[in-house]
C-alpha cells in the first residue's frame, strides 16, 4: 500500500500522458463509480451484519405474516425504512437470506427497496413533483414488479438452486451458532461480505466505465421522443449508466423536455433493479441463469409500464 | 491451496482498504470533487472512515491462511465463471472446487486487486476530457434547463453568470439580440465545435449531479479563427467578450462570444459545476 502511494508521489505528474483521452475517461469513470458506491456497499454490509448478528434469531421472520402474498407485500415495503440504494441492498439481501428469509421473499425486498427507499422517493418528488404521474407510476410499478418476481419465484421447486454454490454454502452456516463475541463475528462477517461484494463492485465499475466510453449516448437520447423507442432507449440508458437510485431522478430530469414520461418511468423503474453494476453485484448471490430470467422479466414489465404511461398521459 | 486461501480471505479487505484510502486521500487533497458531487462528501468520507476501521479490525481477527476456521467452506463461486446449476445434493460440498479452478479464481482476484490499486492509487486523479464531450452531446441536456429564467434585462447583473448559466440561456433560445451588449467572463476547458472546428470552440464544463458517471457537458460557443494553434483541446481558458450572431456558416451555434481577451489558465480545483 505504501509502495503504491510512493509510486504515485514519486512518479512525474505527466507520466500518464501516454494514455489516450478515452483511456483516461475510462479510469475516471470507473473510479467515480467505485467512490460513489463504496459508502452504500459498506452501509449495506453493516446493516446485513446487524440483521444477522445483532438482532435476535428470527427477529424479523417471526413478525412477518404467514400468508405469502401479504408477507411479500410487507417485505417489499420494508425498504421505506432503509435509506440504502441498490448497491447496499445486495449485501443486506444476502444477510436476509442467510437469516432464513426465503429466496423469493428476498427478491421482493431486493427489487423494491431501492425504489421505495425514502431518499429515492424524496428526490423523485423534488425532480418531478406530481407531473405526468411519474412518481406514482415509479413507486406502484416498482412494488408490483418486485411482488410479481417474488410471486413467480415462490413457485420454484428448489429455490436453493437459484443461488450460487458459494452462497448456498454460506447459508448452510447458522450465524447464531458461530462462536466468538458479537464484535468479532461482525468483523469476520465484514471480511467475508467484502470479499464477495468488493471484487464484484470493481468489475461492475470497470464494465460500466468501459461501456460509457464505448457507447455514444447521443443515439439513445435521439430516440427519447418516440413513444415506443423512448421506453426502450431509456431502459438501455439506465442499464449502461448504472446510476444510484437515490439520484437517478435528477439525472434523467436533466434531459427534461427531451423525453416522454413513459420513457422516464421505465428508466426510473428498470435502472434501480437491473443495471451493469447491479448484475455484477447480484452475481455474487444468484446464478447467471436466475439473473437472465429476472432481467428479462423485469425489462418486459418495466417496458409495459412505460408504454402504458405514454398512452395514458 | 495456501495461495487460494490467502487470496480468498484478504481480497475483500484489501479492496475495501484501497477504496477507503483513496477516498480519504482525495478528500484530504480536495480532489473528491473530481468524482462526486460535494453534497456527498460528508457521507462518503464518514463511510470511508468506518470502512477503514472495520477493515483494520477484521484484519486483526480473521485467522491467517494456515489456520483452520469455520468459514473455510465459503471460499468459492463468488467470482468464478461458474454457471453450472448446483443440485441440492452437493450443497454440503459446495465450494470444494478443484485446485486448478480455485487457483484460476485466485489469480482473477489478484488481477482485480492490482487493477483497483493502480486505478485508485497510482493513476493521478483527473477530470473528464473532450472525448467524453463527444460521447454525451454538448448542451444536449442542461441541468439548469428547469430553472433558467428569462433572458436577463439590461439592468440585471450578469457578471456572476457561469458557463452553465449562459449555456442554459442560449439553449432556451436567447438570441444574440437578447444578449447584445452583454459581456461574459467564462472559465472552462476548450472543446472544438463539431461542425466548424477551425473557427469555433466551446468553453465547456461538466455538470455533475451525483458522480462523474452522470456528467453532462455544457458550453458556450466562442468564435475565434485559428484558436487551436494557441489553445489545445482540453486546456483551460478564461474568455471575456460580448455576445454576437455567429459569423461561421458551418457551425450550428447561432450566438457566440467574440473574445476581447482569451487567456490560458490552470484547471480550477473544482473543474465540474453542480
Amino acid at each position: 500500500m505504501l509502495l503504491l502511494v510512493a509510486i504515485r508521489l514519486l512518479a512525474p505528474a505527466e507520466w500518464t500522458s501516454w494514455m489516450t483521452d478515452p483511456a483516461k475517461d475510462f479510469v475516471t469513470l470507473s473510479v467515480s463509480v467505485i467512490i460513489e458506491s463504496l459508502p452504500f456497499v459498506i452501509l449495506g454490509i453493516l446493516l446485513s451484519a446487524i440483521v444477522q448478528i445483532w438482532l435476535p434469531a428470527g427477529f424479523l421472520l417471526r413478525r412477518l405474516p404467514r400468508n405469502p402474498v401479504l408477507r411479500r407485500s410487507l417485505i417489499s415495503l420494508l425498504g421505506v425504512l432503509l435509506p440504502v440504494c441498490e448497491c447496499g441492498n445486495v449485501p443486506l439481501t444476502r444477510g436476509l437470506i442467510v437469516s432464513g428469509l426465503s429466496v423469493a421473499d428476498s427478491m421482493a425486498f431486493l427489487f423494491a427497496a431501492p425504489i421505495i427507499n425514502p431518499i429515492t422517493i424524496v428526490t423523485t418528488y423534488q425532480a418531478f413533483g406530481w407531473t405526468d404521474g411519474i412518481l406514482i407510476s415509479r413507486i406502484v410499478g416498482g412494488l408490483l414488479i418486485a411482488n410479481l418476481v417474488g410471486f413467480i419465484y415462490s413457485a420454484h421447486p428448489a429455490p436453493q438452486t437459484l443461488l450460487t454454490r458459494g452462497f448456498q454454502a454460506a447459508c448452510a452456516v447458522d450465524p447464531h451458532a458461530e462462536h466468538g463475541t458479537r464484535t468479532r463475528r461482525t468483523l469476520i462477517s465484514f471480511g467475508r461480505e467484502s470479499a464477495a461484494m468488493m471484487p464484484a463492485l470493481i468489475v461492475g465499475a470497470g464494465v460500466a466505465g468501459l461501456i460509457q466510453v464505448a457507447v455514444s449516448r447521443n443515439l439513445l437520447i435521439t430516440l427519447g421522443s418516440n413513444p415506443l423507442w423512448s421506453v426502450l432507449a431509456l431502459m438501455a440508458l439506465a442499464f449502461i449508466v448504472a446510476i444510484c437510485s437515490n439520484v437517478d431522478a435528477f439525472f434523467i430530469l436533466s434531459f427534461g423536455s427531451t423525453f416522454l414520461p413513459g420513457g422516464i418511468v421505465a428508466f426510473l423503474i428498470f435502472g434501480p433493479m437491473i443495471d451493469i453494476k447491479m448484475l455484477a453485484l447480484m452475481r455474487t448471490t444468484f446464478t447467471v441463469r436466475t439473473l437472465v430470467q429476472v432481467s428479462v422479466l423485469i425489462a418486459v414489465c418495466a417496458a409495459a409500464i412505460g408504454l402504458a404511461v405514454n398512452l395514458v398521459f | 491451496m495456501f495461495f487460494s486461501r490467502l487470496v480468498t480471505r484478504w481480497k475483500g479487505l484489501a479492496l475495501t482498504l484501497l477504496a477507503a484510502i483513496a477516498t480519504v486521500w482525495l478528500g484530504v487533497t480536495g480532489q473528491l470533487g473530481l468524482y462526486i458531487n460535494p453534497r456527498y462528501y460528508v457521507f462518503t468520507l464518514i463511510m470511508a472512515g468506518i470502512a477503514f476501521v472495520l477493515t483494520i479490525g477484521a484484519l486483526l481477527v480473521i485467522p491467517g491462511p494456515g489456520e483452520d476456521d469455520e468459514h473455510d467452506h465459503e471460499h468459492a463461486g463468488f467470482n468464478g465463471p461458474d454457471g453450472r446449476r448446483p443440485n441440492a445434493r452437493d450443497v454440503a460440498g459446495a465450494g470444494r472446487r478443484r485446485p486448478l479452478l480455485a487457483f484460476g479464481g485466485s489469480l482473477t482476484a489478484v488481477v482485480i486487486v492490482a487493477a483497483a490499486a493502480v486505478a485508485l492509487l497510482v493513476v493521478p486523479p483527473s477530470s473528464l476530457t473532450s472525448a467524453a464531450v463527444e460521447q454525451r452531446s454538448l448542451n444536449g441536456s442542461s441541468n439548469t434547463l428547469a430553472n433558467a429564467g428569462p433572458p436577463p434585462g439590461t439592468s440585471d447583473d450578469t457578471s456572476a453568470y457561469s458557463v452553465k448559466d449562459w449555456a442554459a440561456l442560449i439553449r432556451q433560445g436567447a438570441s444574440a439580440d437578447d444578449l447584445s451588449g452583454r459581456t461574459a467572463t467564462l472559465t472552462g476547458f476548450v472543446t472544438p465545435d463539431a461542425d466548424d472546428p477551425d473557427n469555433v470552440f466551446y468553453v465547456a464544463r461538466f455538470v455533475v449531479t451525483c458522480c462523474a458517471v452522470d456528467a453532462q457537458p455544457v458550453g458556450v460557443p466562442v468564435y475565434s479563427p485559428g484558436w487551436s494553434s494557441s489553445y489545445p483541446t482540453d486546456s483551460w481558458v478564461t474568455v471575456t467578450g460580448a455576445f454576437e450572431p455567429n459569423p461561421s456558416v458551418l457551425s450550428a451555434a447561432t450566438t457566440v462570444v467574440r473574445p476581447d481577451s482569451l487567456t490560458a489558465v490552470d484547471q480550477p480545483a473544482e473543474p465540474y459545476v453542480y
